[in-house]
Formats: C-alpha cells, sequence, structure tokens
C-alpha cells in the first residue's frame, strides 16, 4: 500500500473505533413498533428519527410467528430514558420498553478489530430472557396503526429537467429563415409507488419554447400512466412510450408512439401514445397485447422554423382513411423472447399507421401539404445476435393495406473494441444498409437504399463521454447525411450534448423548382441541404 | 450510453460463473455440505461468521490455495436475495471528486447464475439507466441496459472484463471477486494483519482477456474475507492495490465489507466504494423482478 493510502485507512480506523466505543451495553430501549415490511420499519425509523431528533434503529427479530422487524432507540440509561419517554409522550407517540444487556451490531466496524466481540447478531437481543418477558403480548398491539403500513408504503418522486438548446444553421432557410434558432425544454416526472411497489403511477409532461418555429413551441404527455405487476403479468393503462428495434441509424419497425419530429428528425423523440397494455410473461417469451385509442398526428415544423418542407404541412387538416378518425382502436400484438446469444421480437400491427402520405392542396390560394392517415397492416421483426465483440442486427418489416404491399429492413452489425491502444476507451464500429422495396417512392423515408457507417466512443471517463458519429449515404443517388452526437456531464447535474448535421449530395431547392422537384423521389433529401446546423443543449436536472 | 458500457458486469460477482458447469455445481454443493456440516460441528465453539480452515495438510500450495477460495465461496452461498445501496467515490490525482449513487438487487438463482439489476441513482443526468444481469453457469451471460431517454432496452455483450467499472478504477472482473473457477491459485504463506492471522494467495486469471497477470490477496484467516488485494499488470508490474473494511456480519454468517478503497498506482487515481444499507430476504422473486419489463420499470 502506498503511504498515501495506508494514512488514509489510519485515519479511518481512528475515526470508527471513536464512532463504536462499546460492544455491550447495559440499558433499556424504547420501541416504538414492529412490521413485517423491513421497508415499512425503515421509513418509520427515518421519521421517528426526524421527529425525536436522536439515533432511531429498525431490527430484525426472530419470534415463534415469524420475522418482524423492530423501530427502537439505542440502549440508554435511565436519566436518557426519561428524556425519550417524554418527547415520545408529548407527541401522542405509543412505545414498549425492552431492558437487557445488549449487544451492539449497527455501528460500523473496522476489520482491525477482532471480529467476534464487534459484531454479535442482532438476534442476541431477543434471545435474553428479560427482553422477550418485557415484550407485551402480541406484536400487532403495539405497532402503530395499520394506516401507518400503508402510508409509508407508498413513495413518491418528483424531477424536473430544464434544457437550454441553441442550433446554428450555416446558411439562412428555403424562405430566408434565420440561422440562430433558440429554444427552452421542460420536462417534469411524477412518479408514485404504492402497494409493495405492485401498483405506480407515472407521469411525464414536457413542454417546449422555441423562439422562432410556433410549431416547435408545444407541449405533450410524454407518460400518464398506471401499472399493475401481477406475478406473471403486469398492466399498464395510459400514454406510455415505448420502444422496439435494435438497429441504431435507422428506426424502422418502431411503430407504437408518434414521432415528435419537431423535436428532432432522428425519430428519437416520441409522442406520448394512450392504450392499454397487458404484457404476459411465460417462460417461452413475453407477449404483449395493447389496445390504442387516441391517434396522435406527427409533429411538423412550422413556416419560420428550419428542416422543413419548402411547402408547410397544415396539420390542422389532416385527413384519415378511418371513419373513425383519430378515435380508431388500433391493436398490437407482439412476441419476444430471448436464447443465449439470439433475441427476437415480432409483431402484427392493425391500424392507423403512424407515417402519414401528403396531399398538394391549392385550395386556399397558396400550396400546403395535407397529412394523410392511411389504415395499415404491418408485421415487423426485430432480431440480434451477440457473437464474441460482434452485434448483428436484422429489422424487417411488411406492410400492407396503402397501395401495393411492400417491405423494407435495416441490417448491420455494431463490433466493440474495448480499450483500444491501451486506453480507457472504447470504440464500436457500426454498419447498417437499410432497404425500402417501394424504392423513390417511399415518400415516408429517406432510406430506401442506403449504407450507414458509425463510430461510437465511450472514454470510460468520470464525465461519462460518449460520442457517435456516422454518415448515411444514398448509394444510388449519392445523397448523403453526416451525423454527430456526443455527450458530456458537467458536475453532478449538468448535461451538455452537442449534435452536427451536414447534408449533402444533391443540389438545393429553389423557387419555382422546389415544387417539382419535392416530388422527386431522387434528391428527396434537397429541402434539407440548406439545413446543416449544430446544435448545442444544456440540461440542468433537479 | 449504450454497448459495451457494462460488458461484464458483476457476472458472478457472489460467485456464480460461467466457467464450470455442471462439476463445478456439483463440487459447490459438496464444498457448501462439507462447510455447513464442519459449521455445525464448530458451531458450539466458533463465534458467528467464523469457521475452522479445512484440513490442508498433504495438500500442495496450489491446491491449498484453491480449497480456501472453494470453502470462501461455500460460506458466502445461500443468501437468497439481497438489496444494498452503493455510493461510488471517483477521485482523480488532483483531489477532483465525483460521485455515483447505485441500489442493486441480486437473488440467487436454484440450478442457474445469479441475477442482478443495478439502476443508476446520480449523477441525475444518468438517473433511471439500469442494468439487469442474468448470469449462467455455462455459456455467456445474459445482459441487458435500460436506456430512459428512449424508452429502450438493449441487449449487450458481456465480454471484456478488463474494461473500466462506470469510469472508475474497478474493472468489472474486479467485482467478480469470489468466482473460484477462473483462477488457479497457490498459498504462498502466512502473516499477522491486525489482530489476527491473514493468509496471502497468489492467483492467476485464466480469462485471456483479463488485464492482469496475478493478484496477491489477503484473506482475513477466520472468516475468510478479503483484507487487500494487489494486482499485477499484463507485464508484471503493480497496477492497482485494494483494501477492504468496515465489515458487519449479517444474518449471523455473511460478512460484508462496507468500503473498498481501489487505488491506481499507475495513475494515482482512486476509488472509493461506500456500501450501506444491507438489506437480505427481502422477499425478491427471481422472474417478476429480475425480467426485462421490471428493468424497464425501475427507479
Amino acid at each position: 500500500m502506498t503511504r498515501a493510502g495506508s494514512a488514509a485507512a489510519a485515519l479511518l480506523a481512528l475515526a470508527l473505533s471513536a464512532a463504536a466505543p462499546a460492544e455491550t451495553v447495559e440499558g433499556e430501549q424504547l420501541v416504538f413498533g414492529s412490521f413485517r415490511s423491513e421497508e415499512n420499519a425503515r421509513r418509520w425509523a427515518a421519521e421517528l428519527e426526524h421527529g425525536l431528533g436522536r439515533e432511531i434503529r429498525s431490527e430484525r427479530v426472530y419470534r415463534d410467528d415469524g420475522v418482524w422487524y423492530r423501530v427502537r432507540t439505542a440502549p440508554l440509561g435511565a436519566e436518557e430514558r426519561r428524556a425519550v419517554e417524554a418527547v415520545a409522550a408529548e407527541r401522542g407517540l405509543s412505545f414498549w420498553v425492552v431492558r437487557g444487556r445488549f449487544d451492539e451490531p449497527d455501528t460500523l466496524t473496522s476489520s482491525a478489530r477482532a471480529p467476534a466481540a464487534a459484531a454479535a447478531p442482532a438476534a442476541a437481543v431477543v434471545t435474553t430472557g428479560s427482553a422477550r418477558t418485557a415484550e407485551p403480548g402480541p406484536v400487532a398491539a403495539a405497532a402503530p396503526p395499520e394506516s401507518r403500513e400503508d402510508d409509508a408504503a407508498a413513495r413518491s418522486e418528483t424531477y424536473l429537467d430544464v434544457g437550454l438548446q441553441t442550433r446554428s444553421y450555416a446558411e439562412r432557410g428555403l424562405d430566408g429563415q434565420d440561422r440562430f434558432q433558440p429554444s427552452v425544454s421542460l420536462r417534469l416526472e411524477y412518479h408514485r409507488a404504492w402497494d409493495d411497489g405492485r401498483q405506480s403511477l407515472t407521469v411525464t409532461p414536457f413542454v417546449r419554447i422555441d423562439q422562432d418555429d410556433r410549431e416547435r413551441t408545444h407541449a405533450d404527455l410524454r407518460e400518464l400512466f398506471w401499472t399493475r405487476v401481477g406475478d406473471g403479468w403486469e398492466l399498464h393503462v395510459g400514454a406510455r412510450q415505448l420502444f422496439w428495434g435494435v438497429t441504431e441509424f435507422n428506426h424502422l419497425i418502431d411503430i407504437v408512439n408518434q414521432t415528435d419530429l419537431v423535436e428532432n428528425i432522428d425519430g428519437e423523440d416520441k409522442l406520448g401514445q394512450p392504450m392499454v397494455q397487458l404484457s404476459l410473461l411465460r417462460s417461452w417469451g413475453t407477449v404483449d397485447l395493447i389496445a390504442m385509442s387516441g391517434f396522435r398526428e406527427r409533429t411538423f415544423p412550422g413556416p419560420d422554423g428550419r428542416l422543413r418542407t419548402p411547402v408547410e404541412v397544415d396539420t390542422d387538416r389532416a385527413r384519415y382513411e378511418s371513419g373513425a378518425g383519430r378515435g380508431r382502436v388500433d391493436g398490437v400484438i407482439r412476441w419476444s423472447h430471448y436464447l443465449g446469444p439470439l433475441s427476437v421480437g415480432v409483431y402484427h400491427f392493425s391500424g392507423t399507421g403512424r407515417d402519414p402520405q401528403f396531399a398538394l392542396d391549392l385550395s386556399g390560394g397558396e400550396a400546403v401539404l395535407i397529412p394523410e392517415y392511411h389504415v395499415i397492416d404491418q408485421t415487423g421483426l426485430d432480431a440480434q445476435l451477440l457473437v464474441g465483440d460482434w452485434a448483428w442486427k436484422l429489422e424487417a418489416l411488411r406492410r400492407s393495406g396503402h397501395g401495393d404491399r411492400y417491405h423494407a429492413f435495416t441490417a448491420g452489425f455494431e463490433r466493440t473494441l474495448v480499450g483500444v491502444l491501451g486506453s480507457r476507451t472504447d470504440l464500436g464500429l457500426v454498419v447498417e444498409y437499410m432497404y425500402d422495396q417501394r424504392d423513390e417512392a417511399a415518400f415516408d423515408t429517406l432510406f430506401e437504399h442506403d449504407l450507414a457507417l458509425g463510430g461510437r466512443w465511450r472514454l470510460n471517463d468520470a464525465a461519462d463521454t460518449t460520442a457517435l458519429a456516422g454518415v448515411i449515404w444514398d448509394v444510388e443517388t449519392d445523397e448523403y447525411v453526416v451525423t454527430l452526437e456526443a455527450n458530456r456531464r458537467l458536475g453532478p447535474s449538468w448535461l451538455a450534448v452537442l449534435e452536427a448535421r451536414v447534408f449533402a449530395g444533391t443540389e438545393p431547392l429553389t423557387g419555382a423548382a422546389a415544387l417539382a422537384e419535392l416530388l422527386d423521389g431522387d434528391s428527396k433529401s434537397g429541402f434539407l441541404q440548406q439545413d446543416d446546423f449544430i446544435q448545442l443543449e444544456l440540461t440542468r436536472y433537479f | 450510453m449504450g454497448k459495451g458500457f457494462f460488458l461484464v458486469v458483476l457476472d458472478g460477482w457472489a460467485g456464480r460463473a460461467a466457467a464450470g458447469g455442471w462439476a463445478r455445481v456439483c463440487l459447490r454443493n459438496l464444498a457448501l455440505a462439507v462447510g455447513l456440516i464442519a459449521a455445525a460441528a464448530a458451531s458450539a465453539d466458533a463465534p458467528p461468521g467464523e469457521a475452522p480452515l479445512p484440513d490442508l495438510s498433504g495438500m500442495t500450495p496450489e491446491e491449498q490455495g484453491l480449497t480456501i477460495f472453494r470453502a470462501k465461496d461455500s460460506r458466502e452461498s445461500g443468501y437468497g436475495d439481497l438489496q444494498v445501496e452503493l455510493e461510488m467515490i471517483l477521485r482523480d490525482r488532483r483531489g477532483t471528486e465525483s460521485r455515483r449513487e447505485l441500489s442493486i438487487s441480486q437473488v440467487e438463482m436454484e440450478r442457474d447464475g445469479d441475477r442482478l439489476l443495478v439502476v443508476f441513482d446520480t449523477p441525475k443526468p444518468i438517473r433511471g439507466t439500469a442494468l439487469l444481469s442474468h448470469s449462467h453457469l455455462q455459456g455467456p451471460d445474459d445482459q441487458w441496459l435500460y436506456l430512459p431517454s428512449m424508452s429502450r432496452v438493449k441487449k449487450i455483450a458481456s465480454r471484456n472484463r478488463s474494461g473500466p467499472f462506470l469510469g472508475s478504477e474497478f474493472a468489472y472482473e474486479d467485482l467478480a471477486l469470489d468466482d473460484v473457477e477462473k483462477f488457479s491459485y497457490r498459498l504462498m504463506g502466512s502473516e499477522r494483519c491486525g489482530e489476527a492471522d491473514c493468509l496471502r494467495i497468489e492467483r492467476v486469471p485464466h480469462d485471456e482477456f483479463s488485464g492482469y497477470s496475478r493478484q496477491e490477496v489477503l484473506l482475513h484467516e477466520p472468516t475468510l474475507r478479503v483484507e487487500r488485494i494487489d494486482y499485477f499488470d499484463r507485464h508484471g508490474r503493480p497496477l492497482k492495490v485494494l483494501t477492504s473494511d468496515g465489515y458487519r456480519l449479517y444474518e449471523d454468517r455473511y460478512w460484508k465489507a462496507h468500503r473498498m478503497f481501489m487505488e491506481n498506482l499507475q495513475t494515482g487515481k482512486t476509488t472509493e466504494l461506500l456500501w450501506k444499507d444491507y438489506r437480505f430476504a427481502t422477499g425478491l422473486d427471481a422472474e417478476r423482478d429480475f425480467s426485462t419489463n421490471a428493468l424497464m420499470r425501475a427507479r
């Protein structure tokens, strides 16, 4: 051991020996109740400790009728005892007294001390004759009222994070939109669990206020759901977020939640979807049965926003194939399982598709795009195989309902190199190929025959620094997108995220040509060519 | 966070290992039975948590080392399930501190390796990230990472044991301390440590991907708990020193360190682990509380 190490150890031993002066204590303990649940005993102890301003412990005791958790003081001298009794009586707390010689197991014991004497078992307390006789009959009589157990079993948490985001674009937009786009976001998370954790409520509202884009100024209930966990099943009712898929550059088969496109064009921000979800956990896999209603429309940037089509999307006039509109009940059934290195998920979705098609409308005098949502049937597959450093990935779907039935897939691998060049850094190499049978007619994706190459760095440092850089290249049209995303924590409560995207390989859309070219599948990313940007986001977590 | 972040993770943290298979289970059970009988026979005079060592006479130093580690392993089995809170304090050479708090739940399986759930509580930007590990007696472990920002569960590879655990000076393999069959052993001798005797045992990892050429483990003889480990890098140079203290006895049987201190001798960085609030037999269910669904619910 180095000098610093041994000095630290010596200091620690000193501190410990000061904190734990005696092993056996003569005295009396005030017991404020016994609980079946250790969790409840600990909560009650913490509450009492706060109220009485004195150390209160929870201790396991073994009785003929099983294990109880007793909430008690340390052994007290007569005078101390009277003082605590007075405060407790004043607060209307009931208690009983246990007398005897106590071995105190609750203080930290340095390894340098003789182990046997230092930490005798807690059970010894009850086997002391005087202690047993002092216990007043049934434990229930001494325990605080039943309702206390219920109160104590509930657990609430609230979190808030506030983000400051700036997007800086290389050029002005197609219609002269601003180069600088700041915004603020707030995300609140409230969680309450009760019934021994078997039931819970989660509420997560989100809001963003954008300086330029009125459509990007928006609010959403990301989550608002109740959960009940049984043996072999789980029930969730309310708005939730579910992600399905394995690949990195494209989230092809993910279908339950609508994309919150104004947040980010990477499709990783989603709107809360109201649903009833029943999960059945079996030895042969997990089956999810989901019924959804209250369809969520995709969000689109407004006229002053960036990363948008040259013609505005008029979300107020969205059309539905289904007569029930947003009220249609959509259903999905999914089976997922893993077997050694292989994980598989298969689902079938029947309902209103999340990807709209656009109809050009000139009736208002000005051209707008009207989103049309069609009823589809989609079967989706995701699979991942882990072999050594390699993760092989596949997502595939088959969709029918609107136009011809077609299939699409994303397949590839990620190879992780640990400790590259003797450093602490891990490097991941990602290669994925994306295919869509509809080719250039695929209106809802930029990826029909695209190859993605990426690198993922993980510095394994105290600040959790990671970065993912990549390029997605359309092998037929030569359009490409360069992406970068890097994260670093700044201290315990701040997170900095840097994102950048560069669009290239085709001509920017301008003027009257824009409309015609918009419908040209060979330069789908044309309208993004002027939207290269760097985004910096600082988030404070409370 | 994602792939490779948590590779091996605590695989066999409490002693369940991939290597060895059924032969190992049988050996373990045998060792356990022998240990229990010995414990029963000795219970009249041995203080709780202590037991006499198996008879080591007539063995080579290698067999002695292995026998001692088997006895240690069997003493640490049979806990059922447990929960514990862990605080990690990372310090660099200049003394800059960074803290992390994790909640850990663990359950012992009857015919398989342990299951482990680790939930990150702080720092807040990664709160809710969680890791689930099902270790297996045979074959690689199953591990999943939950990323709350995307509600995404990712199955991750469980190799690469030598990588740093959460940016600390602990490697994943350091937290698989009592993984008996993954090392070969040699009893080097006995020495005084504090008021008791300690055994110094050399162990050499079998894993070709280990970051170490060898380790020297100092075991407190009456209880077989770890007092100190000296780690040597692949070139045989001293790399790290681990000291464990603040031991407390639980359930009359399990000695748990409440503080571990790892110092990297080559970089001067240190990591302190503070274990808090051990709870045994809290009624965790191997299926309900250690499924990928439970991973998504964890907080």
